[in-house]
């Protein structure tokens, strides 16, 4: 239905680069030299905060002021648009920006470039083979236990562990999304990255700072691929367990009944990016008058009133743009899976208008535009038996 | 006789086709059953997936969103979206598989006040045979 605009680029060639010590200080040596060669003026990058117990986005114009910087974090504590968005949505600045992002918060940013929520102009996006994030809440439990954890998933390889979050077990788009420049850490020969440009700017970044790209993708490629494959199994499965917890209302309620109406899913969803919500608007407010009617007719009312309501709502103003980055469910202080039930729906609605998030800066928002002829399925439902006049 | 059960439908109509049809099948003094609680819009576009919820887990029998047909809006392309808008919302409501025949969307221009009785008569029926929306009798909503 959305022909993209404009065509998606496809990266050839890659520059291999030697890891030296570490995946961490290869790129971070990376962004040092393209801060000196002044291809950027500034980065944006987590950072390990100095009780070392959580992750924080700094923007700085010399990385080596950061001695705890982490291009690839273990956790994912701020998703990474909702960083870029305060730091453009009031359009774009003077500087030329780095930013270090996970294939699901650059995902979430293009999203938001569509809803003039970031403006990526000035911004260039890097992002990495990703092999997951901890759940935030296992992390800060044990913070050192955690870091070991995820430093044995780049030393082996390991890009299916039982210990991310659910939605990374069945992610199946961890490797290069819509960036400009990406690091190819699965099925590259040892000791080395792949640095692929995967758009125009990204290119030109390389040319400016003198890096040759002449590697072959072939055996990245094949290695993303048959994990791809393998998530996509686990995605089938998690779908199909999530399916009957929220078919019918009763089951629904049911799933959601631990809700405390805190919204917090809402408040770090980055898709969710209206300042005032509905929800928390008076005009979602009743008086009490009109709650006494309600329970009258239902014999009871449960307060926080209107979860479902909620939650129905949100899907169907968010779940077009729905990344999958699981932020509603770290924060889910009641442990429901938002983010499995998120993406199980947003996965229905997505491809009802053949939409896939993030994927192409060039393809507008499904609600944005429309056909003459279209939806016919919509059209049986208008009663075409009723005569026109 | 047992009493025939009479729906409770919201209908949103837009202000310039189907409001318009409305009225004319009323002053036609056409036979409308007395279903449909009218709420007028400006443009059948401004009906957002949160009014047709809440109307819905409120315990509305049936929702009706009207318009002017595909090429007649008087915003020029305010239908199109609205089919969208719905397009969306029925996938949301199906996949929950909460009652999304409890949904219509239909165009109904300004002169079609025959039409506009007909589709109100025939959805009414249709919410006849689902009957009254469970969502009423539950508490924990």
């Amino acid at each position: 239905m959305n022909t993209a605009e404009n065509e998606l680029y496809s990266p050839k060639k890659g520059a291999m680069i030697s890891i030296k010590n570490s995946i961490r200080e290869t790129i971070l040596r990376f962004f040092k030299e393209a801060l000196e060669k002044k291809t950027f003026d500034a980065i944006l990058i987590p950072v390990k905060v100095p009780a070392g117990d959580s992750y924080t986005w700094i923007l700085v114009e010399d990385i080596s002021l950061l001695k705890n910087a982490a291009p690839i974090a273990p956790i994912m504590p701020v998703q990474g648009a909702n960083a870029l968005s305060s730091l453009t949505r009031k359009g774009k600045g003077n500087l030329k920006i780095a930013a270090i992002l996970r294939p699901c918060e650059i995902r979430a940013a293009i999203e938001l470039s569509k809803l003039e929520q970031v403006n990526l102009e000035t911004l260039y996006l890097f992002s990495f083979d990703c092999p997951g994030a901890l759940p935030l809440l296992d992390y800060t439990k044990n913070p050192p236990k955690g870091e070991e954890l995820f430093e044995s998933f780049f030393n082996e390889n390991k890009w299916n562990e039982e210990q991310i979050k659910p939605v990374c077990k069945m992610c199946d788009n961890f490797s290069i999304p819509n960036c400009d420049l990406h690091f190819g850490i699965l099925g590259v020969e040892k000791n080395n990255l792949l640095l692929i440009p995967n758009s125009s700017k990204g290119e030109s970044v390389l040319n400016e700072m003198g890096i040759a790209y002449k590697n072959d993708l072939s055996s990245w490629k094949k290695k993303v691929n048959e994990i791809e494959k393998e998530k996509e199994k686990t995605k089938k499965e998690t779908y199909h367990n999530i399916q009957p917890m929220v078919e019918g209302l009763d089951s629904l309620l049911q799933t959601f009944a631990k809700c405390i109406g805190c919204h917090n899913c809402m408040t770090v969803c980055p898709i969710c990016y209206c300042r005032q919500c509905y929800f928390d608007s008076e005009v979602s407010k009743f008086t009490s008058d009109d709650y006494l009617l309600r329970a009258e007719k239902r014999g009871g009312l449960r307060f926080p009133t209107d979860i479902i309501l909620f939650q129905s709502g949100r899907m169907s103003h968010m779940s077009l743009s729905c990344v999958s980055c699981g932020m509603c469910e770290d924060v889910c202080p009641t442990s429901i899976p938002v983010a499995q039930i998120f993406s199980y729906v947003a996965d229905k609605t997505q491809k009802a208008f053949e939409y896939k998030p993030g994927r192409n800066i060039g393809e507008p928002l499904p609600l944005k535009e429309y056909k003459e002829e279209e939806l016919q399925e919509i059209k049986k439902s208008l009663n075409e038996s009723v005569g026109q006049e | 006789m047992k009493e025939q059960f009479t729906p409770k439908i919201v209908g949103f109509l837009c202000n310039w086709c189907s409001y318009a049809g409305a009225d004319l099948a009323g002053s036609a003094k056409l036979e409308i059953l007395p279903s449909l609680t009218v709420i007028r819009v400006m443009c059948s576009s401004r009906i957002d997936s949160n009014l047709v919820l809440t109307t819905l887990l409120l315990g509305a029998d049936g929702i009706l969103i009207a318009g002017c047909h595909p090429g007649d809006c008087h915003y020029e392309k305010g239908n199109y979206y609205a089919r969208r808008r719905f397009a969306l919302l029925r996938k949301v409501v199906e996949t929950l598989k909460i009652d999304p025949e409890r949904l219509q969307l239909s165009w109904v221009s300004a002169s079609e006040g025959k039409r506009y009785a007909e589709v109100v008569n025939q959805f009414t029926d249709k919410i006849r045979k689902l009957g009254p929306n469970p969502i009423q009798t539950n508490p924990y909503l």
